[in-house]
């Protein structure tokens, strides 16, 4: 047995010799940076941030080297490869996880040429910077002058941090972006009743994108220029959107463009006037180099247009691309309220929207809709309502649109066949779904770790109609495949790894399970989502064991153990009239927390409490819990509740149960009742945006207590307080939020 | 009371000194910018003007601007970026075409660089003027002469020459041998006479400029119809001034190209573009 291993490797190093090798040594070391004036930590490949270019030729073997410097776990994962399983990179699921200090080797070959890239799936350090290009270069290429542009988006928080604060439903990004869409500036706007109806719906401000990124880069720095090439020449622009969860928008000053790629996959030329590159996604472009003594520029601009990132093609004087102004949110707002129930469902109102043909934030874009952010008012869009006026902003949005050509998934068309052999189909259906205020992420309301793999068979088609019903775009990357994004080209239609699905979209996507063996990442491709959960793994069955997983129960717990974390916060409050505060830890489902009020001086005593309790709903507006309630004041006599019962303030001590609903306008009621039959109900409003950074909230309950207070958000996390509390008074004073 | 001002007189002392506190780590360069009006100045210099970081004076003759600015704070090329966004080709940036485009008419100076990217604006006027293959002679040349002279009677808000002018139009209007035309230009003749006629009369009937400036509007978008017909061997230059009837925009020929408004007269003498030439 051994002998014919032996003979078999000996034949495969054969094999192999005839290929050209080509090798590469990654050496992965914790670094410093310092972009905005402010160092921090980061991760570098081979001393360089994003990491080196890799090229290679297409039949190729690649060898690639990954030394781990740091002193914590890494992975590499080769985004858009067809690869052997244990060759794919993500970490306890298909290949070991890098130790520290220690040296991964991965081999295999090319089958496939095209643009695509490389980068870490371990926790959060993509955002850190591990990532880098990967460029395969067709066998007999006819050489044409190219040059790759890897965009990138950048923050000087830990990623850890940035991801805590969205499961907090912190706002300080919204702050950071002017895009908290607040009460203060929709009366300005004359939004109010667009503002209202969106909290009403139990939605937080709307954005298109969820994190402030201080920087974005092309290629590791905010402007990148190319002066190699000569004047009139028309160059292969490589786009690779290496960004952890930014869209970018692509446009030229020197005029259409003609994409030629996707994904790595080649498609009939198609010009088009700017182009949306989800994350993760590549775009391969034809433009002109401008003539001599101008630059044109190539702009990435920020899906949420806060910043941006220039490519200067060809030397001489600057012209400047048309700039993308800021959004407007409310008419966003407003589209949002005609099509979200208050169930919190999406409904499409029966316009069967599929691949990015109907950009629903067309009305956000001033470019479009004409309409100015500040203070002016556009076509009066609050007294209308439902579907007319969804659509007249259609009907407006596609007039305007008529000269400015937006590539989208329809106008992609494969140059060859890319249907499927005639296999039987098997038909999944997933519906992508998510909740903002928890940033839980979800495909059919089901974390990874909540549901088991999905197996599937070598050999047979397989057919996904996925159903967007979340409030977000997601770009859903299949590892290891290409699939067929089904459109108008039927046969032809064009073959991606990536597939950015919009709010209400419903797309077909095919692919043939032609790899043989191994566990296969279905997931969203923004960072944060996919840490929240967002997912499936496809599984081929009869798969043999994977060498690199010694422990294959031990690394799947550890694959799971991504999306159930516990995130912490805090918020203290310190006033005049005693300390308040709430400390919490929750996870998908699960949260515990304790609270507390402390005066100063014996007579105006303390309370706290402390809870643990379980979301229920999909929708996560409804939980229960459990816990305890201690309290005690001096001074305070026995009084009746709204229910007639006797409630102890004065000293109590109880246990209790009960059930928290959010009822619309984000109006938390918190039912409970306890061990001695005494029953409370309380409401409470947290943060109304009143201004920017000044939130109001209040709450009642049946024991007649209540208190009303506003803060002023200094810094992400101080910020003024002021309070009445019906048993402590006034107080004013700093409130801590973590 | 006292305290108040013990206190309140050192703080507004200290908060005034420190908004008039002089820029820090100057440097000036003086550079390129491209632009045609007092319109322009203001634009230019917002743009590159930063509260406590840079200031800037830009001259129009030498169409160079002086930046002065903090060099710990921001660059020249920064600023000329945000020029550029603001609608003015420099020496480092061309304006996007968007934001040339939205520039008021008076403020559409000469592009230094046709580029593909700004060329698109200029088009439809190249092919009207290249259209204009009317009837050529002299018959309507005491008729033009009598217009320019209306023209600069208005372009100096002189309303007893314009409205003399305005007679010797009408006299030359019917002196018009129109047995020497051709047929397709004595039709266009034929549809554009009445108006001419009409508003000549109006304007020579008042002395009140804005009377006639409102019938000057009718009567050279006819006299422009009529131009496109007739060429006089000598180059015309239709011009357009955006701002007039309160934004409904007016034009007028013109033989010089410099822009010489006769809607506002000294008021906005250069407000206004050529958007065609007529030869």
């Amino acid at each position: 047995m051994q002998k014919l291993i032996f003979i078999c490797l000996l034949l495969f190093s054969m094999v192999i010799q005839a290929q050209k090798i080509k090798e590469y040594d990654l050496y992965v070391t914790d670094t410093v940076v310092n972009y905005t004036g402010k160092t921090v930590s980061a991760i570098a490949i081979n001393g360089m941030l994003p990491g080196p270019e890799l090229h290679f030729t297409e039949g190729d073997t690649a060898v690639i080297r990954v030394h781990n410097m740091m002193h914590h776990e890494t992975s590499v994962h080769w985004h858009g490869l067809l690869l052997p399983n244990e060759q794919d990179g993500v970490p306890y699921l298909t290949t070991a996880s890098i130790k520290p200090m220690s040296v991964h080797t991965f081999k295999f070959p090319l089958k496939q040429s095209g643009t695509y890239w490389y980068h870490s799936h371990t926790m959060l350090q993509e955002q850190s910077g591990m990532y880098g290009a990967f460029i395969i270069h067709k066998k007999d290429e006819t050489k044409m002058p190219e040059y790759t542009m890897l965009l990138s988006d950048w923050t000087d928080m830990n990623p850890h941090q940035v991801e805590r604060m969205l499961h907090k439903e912190n706002d300080w990004f919204s702050i950071k972006k002017g895009a908290t869409q607040n009460y203060g500036q929709a009366i300005k706007e004359g939004k109010f009743g667009t503002k209202f109806t969106n909290e009403w719906k139990r939605m937080r401000a709307m954005d298109v994108s969820d994190v402030y990124y201080e920087r974005f880069f092309a290629n590791g720095k905010s402007e990148v220029q190319a002066t190699d090439f000569k004047p009139g020449d028309k160059i292969r622009v490589r786009i690779i959107n290496g960004s952890s969860s930014t869209y970018f928008w692509v446009n030229y000053a020197g005029g259409k463009m003609d994409v030629v790629a996707s994904d790595g996959a080649e498609v009939v030329p198609v010009s088009v006037d700017r182009f949306i590159v989800g994350t993760s996604e590549t775009y391969d472009v034809i433009v002109t180099i401008p003539p001599k003594g101008i630059a044109y520029e190539l702009v990435a601009t920020s899906e949420d247009r806060t910043g941006h990132t220039s490519l200067w093609l060809g030397n001489g004087i600057k012209q400047l691309a048309n700039p993308l102004q800021r959004l407007n949110y409310f008419e966003g707002m407003q589209m949002m309220n005609d099509m979200m129930t208050v169930g919190g469902n999406m409904k499409d109102m029966g316009m069967n929207m599929s691949l990015q043909q109907m950009d629903m934030n067309a009305v956000m874009y001033p470019e479009i809709s004409g309409m100015q952010m500040t203070g002016m008012q556009g076509p009066d869009a609050t007294n209308a309502n439902g579907m007319e006026n969804m659509k007249e902003h259609d009907h407006h949005a596609m007039e305007e649109n008529k000269d400015i050509v937006t590539l989208n998934y329809n106008m992609l068309k494969s140059p060859v066949k890319t249907i499927l052999s005639d296999r039987p189909y098997r038909t999944l259906h997933f519906t992508l779904t998510g909740n903002m205020n928890r940033y839980v992420w979800t495909v059919d309301n089901k974390t990874i770790s909540e549901t088991d793999k999905i197996l599937i068979k070598a050999g047979e088609n397989i057919r996904i109609i996925i159903t967007n019903n979340s409030m977000m775009r997601h770009p859903m990357h299949l590892h290891g495949h290409f699939f067929r994004v089904v459109n108008q080209y039927g046969e032809y239609s064009p073959l991606k790894s990536v597939l950015d699905i919009m709010p209400m979209e419903t797309d077909t996507i095919e692919f043939n399970a032609s790899e043989k063996y191994g566990d296969w990442f279905f997931h969203c491709h923004i960072l944060y989502h996919m840490m929240s959960g967002m997912g499936r793994i496809f599984t081929y069955e009869d798969s043999p064991p994977n060498p690199q997983l010694p422990d294959a129960e031990a690394s799947l717990k550890k694959v799971y153990a991504d999306d159930k974390r516990y995130y912490f916060s805090a918020d203290i409050g310190l006033e005049s009239n005693g300390s308040d505060g709430e400390l919490r830890l929750e996870n998908t489902r699960n949260f515990i927390d304790a609270e507390w009020r402390v005066g100063y001086n014996s007579e105006s005593g303390y309370e706290t409490e402390a809870h643990i309790g379980r979301f229920l709903d999909n929708k996560q507006f409804f939980a229960v819990y459990t816990g305890w309630d201690f309290r005690y004041h001096n001074e305070m006599d026995k009084q009746r509740n709204l229910f007639g019962q006797r409630s102890t303030q004065a000293k109590r001590a109880v246990a209790c149960l009960g059930i928290i609903y959010v009822l619309p306008w984000f109006v938390e009621t918190d039912l409970r009742v306890d061990h001695k039959g005494n029953v409370r109900l309380q409401f409470t409003r947290q943060d109304i945006p009143v201004t920017s950074r000044l939130r109001l909230w209040g709450s009642w309950n049946t024991d007649f207590e209540y208190s009303v207070g506003s803060r002023y958000i200094l810094t992400r996390y101080w910020s003024l307080s002021a309070h009445y509390d019906s048993d402590m008074g006034m107080g004013g004073g700093i409130a801590f939020t973590y | 009371m006292n305290l108040f001002y013990k206190i309140a007189i050192p703080v507004f002392m200290l908060v005034s000194s420190y908004a008039n506190a002089q820029l820090k780590n100057t440097q000036t360069e003086i550079v390129t910018v491209y632009g045609s009006c007092d319109m322009c100045k203001k634009t230019i210099e917002k743009a590159a003007t930063e509260k406590k970081i840079s200031e800037a004076v830009w001259d129009k003759d030498s169409q160079k601007l002086t930046l002065t600015y903090d060099t710990t704070k921001t660059t020249a090329d920064a600023l000329l970026k945000k020029v550029a966004y603001a609608g003015y080709d420099n020496e480092k940036y061309l304006a996007p075409s968007e934001a040339y485009n939205k520039l008021p008419g008076c403020c559409k100076y000469e592009r230094p660089a046709e580029t593909t990217a700004n060329k698109d604006n200029h088009e439809g006027h190249e092919t009207l003027a290249a259209e204009n293959s009317g009837q050529s002679n002299t018959i309507l040349k005491d008729v033009y002469r009598s217009y320019f002279t209306l023209k600069d009677a208005l372009v100096k808000s002189d309303g007893s020459a314009a409205a003399k002018a305005a007679s010797e139009l009408e006299k030359t209007l019917k002196a018009v041998p129109m047995d020497k035309m051709q047929h397709a230009a004595h039709m266009v003749w034929m549809k554009s006479l009445p108006v001419l006629r009409e508003d000549a009369e109006h304007i020579a009937e008042t002395n009140d400029i804005k009377h006639q400036r409102d019938h000057f509007v009718t009567l050279s978008d006819a006299l422009y119809n009529v131009a496109k017909a007739f060429t006089t061997g000598e180059t015309i230059y239709y011009q357009h001034c955006p701002m007039y009837n309160n934004g409904k925009g007016a034009n007028w020929l013109s033989l010089g190209k410099e822009i010489k408004n006769p809607y506002y007269g000294n008021k906005m003498l250069s407000c206004g573009n050529t958007v065609e030439t007529l030869k």
